[in-house]
């Protein structure tokens, strides 16, 4: 059997090359220090995995259409308990993954891995961030219960706010001026076609460019790390480079170029990624099962004593739109445009070799206050909910 | 004896007939605000850099270790005692409040504040023991742990954390007196809708106070330094100071906004004194004031800079110009006269080119917002102006201008922490209990039952 199943692996090697393959996979020397840190990538995958899967499954339910959206889902809730858990899934891995996602950014901001040479692994990291928020915000729509269905509305009067073009936008993606059965076609479109679309051959890009310039770590790992330490000596530089082949380029690269220790991807840190990745999946299933997704009354457009609740992702930029006066709504939607166009531009703006956080003030101080204010905001506007 | 018992003897006699045998409970309502006032105002000056620091250090202690400084570590050493000198004195006067002063002349307000409070009054109490503990403990094993920093910074972070609940305890209690919420609910009592804003406006507030002030502490100590090590250390703490003080402060205009916004919506009456009614005299110069100290921070930046001649002075000067600019259009009254009450009942409240008494540029909407919004701006600027600038500065040669800088801003935030606390105390008026209960004989105000319908 042993050497039945062997031969069977040789004569796919021999067509798909599946040896290399893996071994090229596995086998990369990643940073030791630190290394629990690293596995909010891969947790990041296999939560957007998680969400294919399940998403799979409910594009077989669901019918995108005013009428009968929320009649589908809510035969999933009251008739199929399986398929419940699965909504229950499909939305507890978005919102984790949001969590995950943002955490992997800032680790990554605050380590400085963006820097040269892995400027574009940063600019489709920025991107597959801002998809998936979009496929959070479309998805929140499809329900088409109370909740979806102002959140709709909100949504794409945000949208109108764009100078000059946002009648035209808001129009464009309620498919009329006021919100209607083509709002909801066009959302789902965009939320399983067009936004998976883009998103999963930058993840593509973005794996690829990781394994070309290998996992960075933090500044921890590197002799940079001793130079500002008082009494204490640079160590010698390590005897190879395993990592970074064209890279340093410059002298005052060298500290940052290879790490000091290093050890295999596998067993070493696939491991650490399993039980991360594990543990996730577990608390999310929990989640769906204890608490499962939730299903409101059906839309109802002219109702007058619904009070929207946003999403929790959504709530720095609802605390804001609620603290800013009226006339200054388009001033504090330049925020989050002028935050991702600073996110793209960040590694070509912070250009300098030094990787550790201290020695990086001036990047470090506004990233810092953008953090705390995303946290402030969410906690100030989760207590005004509360007391709704 | 008998000449001194001669002369004691009608002053007793004279007191047995003025002074009342029991507490005024209330009845001298102008004497026991100014008592209680002018104590909780000393209590909160001292106990919020107690609590600063509680948070503070053991944040600098950890940061030292990270990067390997001793500077960091002599600042956080010097933080820990400051509070083992200190904490009894803020101490005393709180139990001096509570047990003479709020039961003495507000007994009946005390013993209802502590029945609908009882849970957070409970945890402060033990949170408050945990602190001294923990504070005493961090303070004198500073050099017996040196080789266990790993613990001795985990009991600073236990106290860091005591700290901060206890200022959320007694947050709770404060907010609720100014947004009463379903008292019967603990969840409810401790999320009521001000306890998340005052809460963090507070605990940032504190975090800023105590650097201004060890800013101002270490520029007195720079002019009296002997060695060239003490003026370095010095020199380099009052900077560290000025700056941790300025980015707390940066988040304040978008928390203090919040807070006023709740206000607005849970307690009206109090919103309305302080924006139009007689508190917005005061509230003006609150936002005011806070221009002023962004504004002389940014010319201490430029200042350093300029000294050692390292990048970034102009900028910091130009930012200067823009702050100025700023603080200008904040501190533009609406109401050309004590406040808009006062000018809408005299029938004045259109714009003054039309005779009236109304100043469009000082409105809060969008004048002010914007404001603030350019304050938080500026000196977010600044401060990584500063930043990029300071590699270039030599510690230990400042000029005596920075330190008089940094003691003006020490004065600054103790104006401010004063000012808001005035504000907030004040804005309940006249109430003890916002809606429930007034300050005049205590007296509840039965809460309104809706109606039934036939």
């Amino acid at each position: 059997m042993r050497r039945r199943l062997s031969a069977a692996y040789d004569w796919f090697d021999e067509r798909t090359a599946i040896r290399s393959l893996l071994r090229k996979g596995l086998y990369e020397a990643v940073p030791v220090r630190g290394a629990w840190f690293y596995t909010l990538g891969s947790a990041t995958l296999v939560l957007i995995i998680l969400q294919l899967i399940t998403g799979i499954f409910l594009t077989l339910l669901f019918v995108p259409s005013v009428t009968e959206a929320w009649q589908s889902l809510n035969y999933l809730k009251e008739h199929d308990a399986f398929g419940a858990i699965v909504r229950g899934i499909h939305l507890w891995s978005a919102y984790i993954l949001l969590f995950v996602i943002g955490l992997h950014m800032v680790r990554t901001f605050f380590s400085g891995s963006y820097k040269r040479p892995r400027e574009l692994n940063w600019v489709t990291g920025v991107g597959l961030f801002v998809l998936v928020l979009g496929m959070a915000i479309t998805g929140a729509f499809l329900p088409w219960d109370q909740a979806a269905y102002w959140t709709a509305v909100v949504v794409t009067n945000i949208a109108a706010y764009t100078p000059f073009i946002g009648s035209f936008l808001r129009a464009l993606w309620r498919g009329a001026d006021t919100m209607g059965p083509i709002t909801l076609s066009r959302t789902f479109g965009i939320h399983v076609w067009l936004l998976p679309a883009i998103l999963f051959p930058l993840i593509g890009a973005h794996l690829a460019l990781l394994r070309k310039h290998g996992e960075f770590g933090s500044y921890i790992n590197y002799r940079g790390a001793y130079k500002s330490r008082e009494g204490v000596d640079v160590p010698p530089a390590p005897a190879q480079r395993p990592i970074e082949p064209p890279y340093p380029a410059a002298p005052s690269e060298e500290l940052w170029a290879a790490p000091l220790q290093t050890e295999d991807f596998y067993p070493h840190q696939t491991f650490k990624d399993g039980i991360v990745s594990a543990a996730l999946v577990v608390v999310v299933f929990i989640l769906a099962v204890a608490i499962g997704a939730p299903l409101e009354a059906i839309a109802d457009p002219a109702t007058t004593n619904y009070t929207p609740v946003p999403e929790w992702f959504f709530l720095p930029l609802d605390e804001l739109l609620v603290l800013v006066p009226q006339q200054l709504i388009p001033l504090v939607l330049v925020l989050p445009t002028g935050g991702v166009l600073l996110l793209l531009a960040l590694p070509f703006i912070d250009r300098g070799p030094e990787r550790n956080p201290f020695e990086r003030p001036a990047v470090m101080v506004p990233g810092a206050f953008a953090v705390l204010f995303v946290v402030i905001l969410t906690l100030l506007g989760s207590g005004r909910l509360f007391n709704l | 004896m008998s000449a001194l018992l001669a002369l004691i003897a009608p002053a007793f006699h004279a007191l047995q007939t003025q002074v009342p045998a029991q507490a005024p409970q209330g009845r001298n309502i102008v004497g026991a605000q100014i008592a209680i006032g002018s104590l909780f105002s000393l209590h909160i000056l001292i106990a919020g850099l107690v609590s600063g620091a509680a948070e503070l250090g053991p944040a600098i202690e950890f940061l030292g270790y990270v990067r390997q400084r001793r500077n960091y570590d002599r600042l956080a050493h010097g933080l820990g005692r400051f509070i083992t000198y200190y904490f009894s004195v803020s101490s005393t006067i709180a139990i001096l409040l509570i047990t003479v002063l709020l039961v003495g002349f507000w007994g009946h307000f005390w013993t209802t504040i502590v029945t609908i409070g009882w849970w957070p009054l409970f945890i402060e109490a033990w949170t408050f023991v945990l602190q001294v503990s923990l504070a005493y403990l961090w303070y004198y094993t500073w050099e017996p742990m040196r080789a266990f920093k790993g613990v001795h910074m985990a009991i600073g972070g236990l106290l860091a954390v005591a700290s901060f609940l206890q200022v959320y305890m007694i947050d709770v209690i404060a907010s609720y007196m100014l947004t009463p919420s379903n008292p019967q609910n603990p969840v409810r009592l401790a999320l009521n809708p001000t306890s998340y804003p005052l809460t963090v406006h507070r605990t940032v507030g504190n975090l800023a106070y105590i650097a201004f002030a060890f800013g101002g502490f270490c520029a007195i100590r720079y002019l009296r330094a002997k060695t060239a090590e003490d003026r370095r250390f010095y020199d380099w703490a009052g900077s560290f100071g000025l700056l941790w003080g300025v980015s707390m402060t940066l988040l304040q205009p978008v928390v203090g906004y919040s807070y006023a916004k709740e206000v607005q919506l849970h307690s009206y009456g109090s919103w309305y004194k302080m924006m139009f009614g007689s508190l917005s005299p005061v509230f003006l110069w609150q936002i005011t004031l806070l221009g002023i100290m962004f504004l002389t921070a940014t010319l201490y930046f430029a200042r350093r800079l300029r000294t050692d001649e390292a990048p970034g002075s102009g900028i910091l000067k130009l930012l200067a110009v823009g702050m100025v600019l700023t603080t200008l259009l904040a501190a533009q009254p609406y109401a050309l006269g004590f406040s808009y009450e006062t000018v809408a009942a005299a029938g004045l409240n259109r714009p003054f080119w039309e005779g009236g008494l109304i100043n469009p540029l000082g409105s809060m909407i969008p004048w002010k917002v914007l404001a603030l919004m350019f304050y938080t701006l500026i000196a977010i600027a600044a401060v990584v102006w500063y930043l990029r600038g300071l590699p270039g500065v030599v510690w230990g040669t400042a000029r005596r201008g920075e330190q008089r800088i940094l003691m003006l801003m020490t004065v600054f935030t103790m104006l401010m922490m004063v000012t808001m606390g005035f504000i907030r105390e004040n804005s309940r008026g006249p109430f003890l209990i916002s809606g429930e209960m007034t300050i005049q004989g205590q007296q509840n105000v039965p809460t309104p039952t809706p109606q039934s319908s036939p």
